[in-house]
């Protein structure tokens, strides 16, 4: 999760928006914290939308090397961060925001939605959106399940394994770019590599390719099945799948994996030079 | 045939189409589409029911157009049929402005007369002072009984509530209300019905009667025998009946933009020119229809 600094989105907001953007910013949030009802926080919620400029966040400087860097992934607005900070000052201020924001987060529409998704790490407790979280990995909207599984530190900290299986594996069903899911070794388990192996020979029967990537998450729990499996990729004829058995075996503990390696001699010393990764095979 | 013609519809209700009247309306030129929220066919009973229909129209159904090419709007409000529960009429009231600000809603609507009673009086003029307070465009249903004399009603209630005529989409129109709907400076939306009311001959009549000016066509196409197809098959029978290109043009594009863009959340780059991601995104499995026939040949609405 993302080191915070306190009274960091403050400083971005300060270095993002025109002061007459802040100084109402600023305004509303008192506003909204003194009067606590729902209609003022709808209102004002409602309002950054035409008060503070749907633009991406240019100086992203205020915060810690690793919240920036997923700003600028995920091309943060300064609309969007300003809603944010609006419902974190208010949700720190008193626990009778929290009905509110999970309303706000229903009655969403796809972009606001897909912004919640983005940003709930920011809010204080983002545990508590965990339903919200988890609902996104049914949708079809394909904005909706990037925002949640796309580059974002939610589902590693939050999902249970059968919700991270269930966003991996429909990321794969939906062709999404699997490279963008963050802390897929962290996640891995001994359920999602069966998954995974079922996958593939469905696929195989039907004579349709398998991202090579959907292999990532295997390494530590081979097995005499899977093990099969491996050696199929070993055996291909498309280099990224060729390498992508080599990094399995070259990761796994299993008996014959190391052994059957080394009759890939090429294979395993460009893995040895950090030649062959599977940020390459991404590539 | 010069360049192929775009077209907007700006009252349909895709909710109730399926994916082969998205195909037909891109095939047929239809860029942009309004979806007015109306009622379902049988009344809600439930406020969460109108939650989840008003976030399918800022949801799901704008994905759904997106993916055939079309770029979705929508208008919210309480009909005037359900306004007739008030105790519901209440909790959907309390409903409407967290969804008057999503990115696709460009006006509050389709709102005013069913029967003319006094709840649907109540929560028209209550939802007219939503629009002022929200500075949007109002899309008004007129009554299909006593038509003319509700349609007066309709602008009346409007003006007394200062409401700016030329703001205001009076829809359904006839030959009947026309004439008292622009002298009082409104807009007047006809919608081409199949076999009975309005069709799309007696449209043709109409536009070289009263010109183009302040008049927009849009086929209301729902759950009902209607036709999604109707505006751009209206816009073909008036070409062949000697209606200028440009009239044709301001009357099923240009007029409809021009008046639901005040919201500033319609836009022609919206379709003129998609985002590249976008692109990608939107014709991603429907190349299908790249080549394929339009299905309007044959343009006659009976």
């Amino acid at each position: 999760m993302f080191e915070r600094r306190p009274n960091d989105l403050k400083i971005l907001l300060q270095n993002n928006l025109l002061d007459t953007e802040f100084d109402w910013l600023l305004k509303t949030i008192e506003e909204t914290q003194l009067q606590a009802t729902s209609r003022k926080l709808y209102l004002n919620y409602s309002l950054c939308g035409s008060r503070i400029q749907d633009e991406v966040l240019d100086d992203c400087d205020a915060v810690a090397s690793d919240l920036r860097d997923y700003l600028k992934i995920q091309k943060a607005s300064k609309k969007e961060i300003a809603r944010i900070y609006l419902l974190c000052s208010v949700l720190s201020e008193s626990s009778i925001f929290e009905e509110w924001v999970k309303k706000l987060i229903q009655v969403a529409d796809t972009s606001e939605l897909a912004t919640f998704l983005k940003f709930l790490v920011l809010l204080p407790s983002p545990e508590n959106y965990l339903f919200v979280a988890a609902e996104a990995l049914r949708t079809n909207i394909s904005v909706v399940f990037d925002a949640i599984s796309k580059y974002n530190p939610y589902p590693a900290t939050y999902f249970s394994e059968q919700q991270w299986n269930q966003m991996f594996l429909k990321a794969a069903f939906m062709q999404q770019d699997l490279g963008a899911i963050v802390a897929i070794e962290n996640r891995a388990n001994v359920e999602l590599a069966r998954i995974i192996s079922d996958y593939a020979h469905e696929r195989w029967a039907a004579s349709r390719a398998v991202d090579p990537m959907i292999w990532r998450p295997v390494s530590k729990f081979l097995n005499d099945d899977l093990f099969e499996d491996i050696k199929i990729l070993l055996g291909s004829e498309n280099i990224k799948e060729k390498q992508a058995g080599a990094l399995i075996c070259f990761h796994s503990d299993f008996g014959f994996a190391k052994d059957f390696l080394n009759t890939y001699p090429e294979l395993k010393s460009s893995i040895e030079s950090g030649k062959i990764t599977w940020d390459s095979i991404n590539d | 045939m010069t360049t192929k013609m775009h077209y907007i519809d700006p009252h349909i209700h895709m909710t109730s189409r399926t994916t082969d009247d998205y195909e037909a309306m891109a095939a047929a030129g239809i860029v942009a589409i309004i979806e007015p929220s109306f009622w379902l066919g049988q009344p809600r009973t439930q406020v969460g029911s109108f939650q989840d229909y008003f976030s399918s129209l800022v949801g799901w159904e704008p994905f759904r157009a997106s993916q055939f090419g079309i770029k979705h709007y929508c208008t919210i409000g309480l009909n005037s049929k359900e306004a007739n529960n008030e105790a519901l009429a209440e909790q959907v009231m309390e409903l409407l402005p967290l969804y008057l600000i999503k990115e696709n809603v460009v006006a509050v609507g389709e709102i005013g007369y069913d029967d003319q009673t006094a709840a649907e009086d109540k929560y028209f003029r209550a939802q007219l002072e939503l629009a002022k307070e929200f500075d949007m465009t109002v899309q008004v249903h007129t009554p299909h009984r006593d038509k003319k004399a509700g349609t007066i009603r309709s602008m009346e209630v409007c003006l007394e509530h200062g409401l700016d005529p030329n703001n205001v989409i009076i829809d359904h129109n006839n030959e009947e209300t026309v004439q008292e709907v622009l002298d009082r400076g409104f807009i007047a939306a006809f919608t081409i019905y199949p076999k009975t009311k309005m069709g799309n001959q007696r449209m043709v009549e109409v536009v070289k009667k009263f010109g183009s000016t302040n008049i927009i066509v849009d086929s209301s196409a729902d759950w009902g025998v209607s036709d999604p197809l109707a505006v751009p098959k209206t816009a073909g029978l008036m070409l062949r009946s000697g209606v200028s290109r440009e009239d044709v043009h301001k009357t099923c594009y240009q007029n409809a933009y021009d008046f639901f863009s005040r919201s500033g959340k319609m836009k022609e780059e919206h379709w003129l020119h998609p985002e590249a991601i976008d692109q990608r995104k939107l014709f991603n499995d429907n190349s299908v229809l790249r080549g394929q026939q339009p299905k309007v040949e044959d343009d006659k609405i009976e």
